[in-house]
């Protein structure tokens, strides 16, 4: 098992960004929440969902995009091509549809005067036209999103005018991920926790493992110790333009849980497609706000994903999601079921650490985050996200 | 209403009939309003014959279990709602967590 020993390794290998404190105001201010929904909602793409999500003409789903002030559907046409639109009506600019999900059959009929639009996004009904001044029915489809898939993952870009392609915007995510099997692997579980914290707060908080061994001591006990690693040192970090991924090992010589030995016996459900992973547990963040979590199986690997949906400047939405392959007997469900189990309780540890973490923020006691060198990719994340918002405020050096 | 039995290999199981509940929200329900020694009392009656029930369950394809193995394996889904309970916490809830109503499962 290959181990960290070497200190402050990270920061040699990425001295550009410095080793001081870093500002918390980000966090609080709500001038500058107002801000990021220009600035980096508004000109990053947004991962919405997965290509299964709307596996058939006509399937749609609608995500309300806060932070962006604008609600989106997501459907795929008739021709089978996925296309993002603004949820608005062209006749008075109407919410359009009302449901999270569902499936388009015939037209889509907007709930005020029912003009009605079809799979691709066309005007194709106005009762009472004839009683309209010169309208083109051909020109008044919905307002398209700039929308792209990659690897079966569906985003959306609010900017009038992308800079980037989802491709190169991607950078080095995209060459590390290059054909993974993803598509192989179903969603099962999907959570939301509204919190009382920045979204960024609540992502930090989930964007290291320094954490693991402590606030984890009840519903882990040992697993994040290891004998040769006992403040479970990371395995691997690497940081790419806008985004970044470190890793771990796992402890397996820690003796597991009656249940949990039970599990590791029984067959699971598998793929015969690995997933690309670096170590044992990858933590991917797609800036902004999407997060890749690759777990190594015993006989196959699964992933999960979080997206955090800013609502206020102290509020967001964490939402995740699990990805396993396809259980086939009880067994292999159950296995599932387990390990969704232990990484949920966990998952509620952290929610509630999100919020005490806000309320000291808010405090302001502290002004600063005092970061090791083992958090050098949150660092590098409120580096990136000030070189978008265009501010300097000292990032330490 | 009448009940099918459980299958033959497993009617010391049904007592616990109640635990045989097929969603997650109504699982972690039954979890979080039951006692610690409700709890124990099921896990206790489950776990040593866990591997036998799933080695019975997974004679079946998942989406064939016929109706007898479906309270079953509804069973095996609430003994792993309870095993951190029983196994870790030796409490219903987590210690140190949101209030579960919070964590919603969506899909």
């Amino acid at each position: 098992m290959q181990t960290a020993t070497e200190n402050r390794r990270w920061s040699k290998e990425y001295p550009e960004l410095g080793t001081g404190p870093v500002p918390a105001e980000s966090c609080i201010s709500p001038e500058y929440f107002e801000l990021e929904r220009e600035r980096v909602f508004r000109r990053t793409w947004l991962n919405v969902g997965r290509v299964d999500d709307i596996p058939n003409a006509g399937d749609f789903f609608v995500r309300e995009l806060a932070v962006c002030k604008t609600s989106i559907l997501v459907i795929r046409g008739k021709d089978g091509v996925i296309r993002g639109f603004h949820n608005v009506c062209s006749h008075r600019s109407n919410k359009l549809v009302w449901e999270e999900r569902g499936t388009c059959r015939g037209a889509l009929a907007c709930h005020f005067h029912s003009w009605g639009y079809n799979a691709q996004g066309q005007l194709t009904g106005v009762p009472d036209e004839e009683n309209f001044h010169d309208i083109d029915k051909s020109k008044l489809g919905l307002t398209p999103v700039t929308t792209d898939i990659w690897e079966g993952f569906i985003f959306v870009h609010l900017g009038a005018q992308p800079q980037e392609t989802l491709t190169d915007y991607l950078g080095g995510v995209a060459e590390q991920f290059k054909g993974a099997a993803f598509h192989k692997r179903t969603r099962t579980h999907t959570y939301k926790v509204e919190e009382n914290a920045n979204w960024k707060v609540a992502l930090d908080a989930q964007n290291e493992a320094y954490h693991l061994p402590f606030q984890h001591r009840y519903s882990f006990p040992g697993m994040f110790v290891l004998k040769d690693n006992r403040y479970l040192r990371l395995s691997g970090v690497k940081l790419y333009n806008h985004h970044a991924v470190w890793s771990t090992t796992y402890n397996s010589e820690s003796t597991p849980t009656p249940t949990g030995a039970l599990m590791n016996q029984l067959n699971t459900a598998t793929t015969n497609s690995r997933l690309p992973m670096l170590g044992d547990f990858d933590f991917f963040v797609i800036f902004p706000n999407f997060v890749i979590l690759q777990f190594r199986g015993i006989e196959d690997d699964y992933y999960m994903t979080y997206n955090f949906w800013p609502l206020a400047v102290d509020r967001c939405i964490w939402e995740i999601k699990f990805h396993f392959p396809p259980a086939e007997t009880a067994g292999q469900r159950l296995s599932q079921e387990y390990l969704k189990h232990r990484i949920c309780d966990v998952l509620q540890e952290d929610a509630v650490a999100h919020e005490t973490l806000q309320a000291g923020l808010t405090s302001r006691a502290k002004t600063h985050l005092i970061l090791q060198d083992d958090e050098i990719q949150i660092r590098q994340f409120h580096k990136v996200l000030e070189d978008y918002m265009g501010f300097f405020n000292g990032r330490g050096h | 209403m009448a009940e099918v039995p459980l299958p033959e290999p497993f009617q010391s199981l049904e007592p616990f009939r109640d635990w045989a509940l097929a969603t997650e929200r109504e699982r972690r329900a039954k979890r979080l309003s039951s006692s610690m020694e409700e709890i124990q009392a099921f896990y206790d009656a489950l776990f040593p014959q866990l591997e036998a029930v799933v080695a019975y369950l997974d004679r079946f394809p998942l989406d064939q279990l016929p109706e007898e193995a479906q309270p079953l394996y509804h069973l095996t889904l609430s003994l792993v709602e309870v095993t951190s309970a029983v196994e870790l916490y030796h409490h219903p809830h987590i210690f140190e967590a949101i209030e579960p109503a919070r964590f919603r499962r969506v899909e």
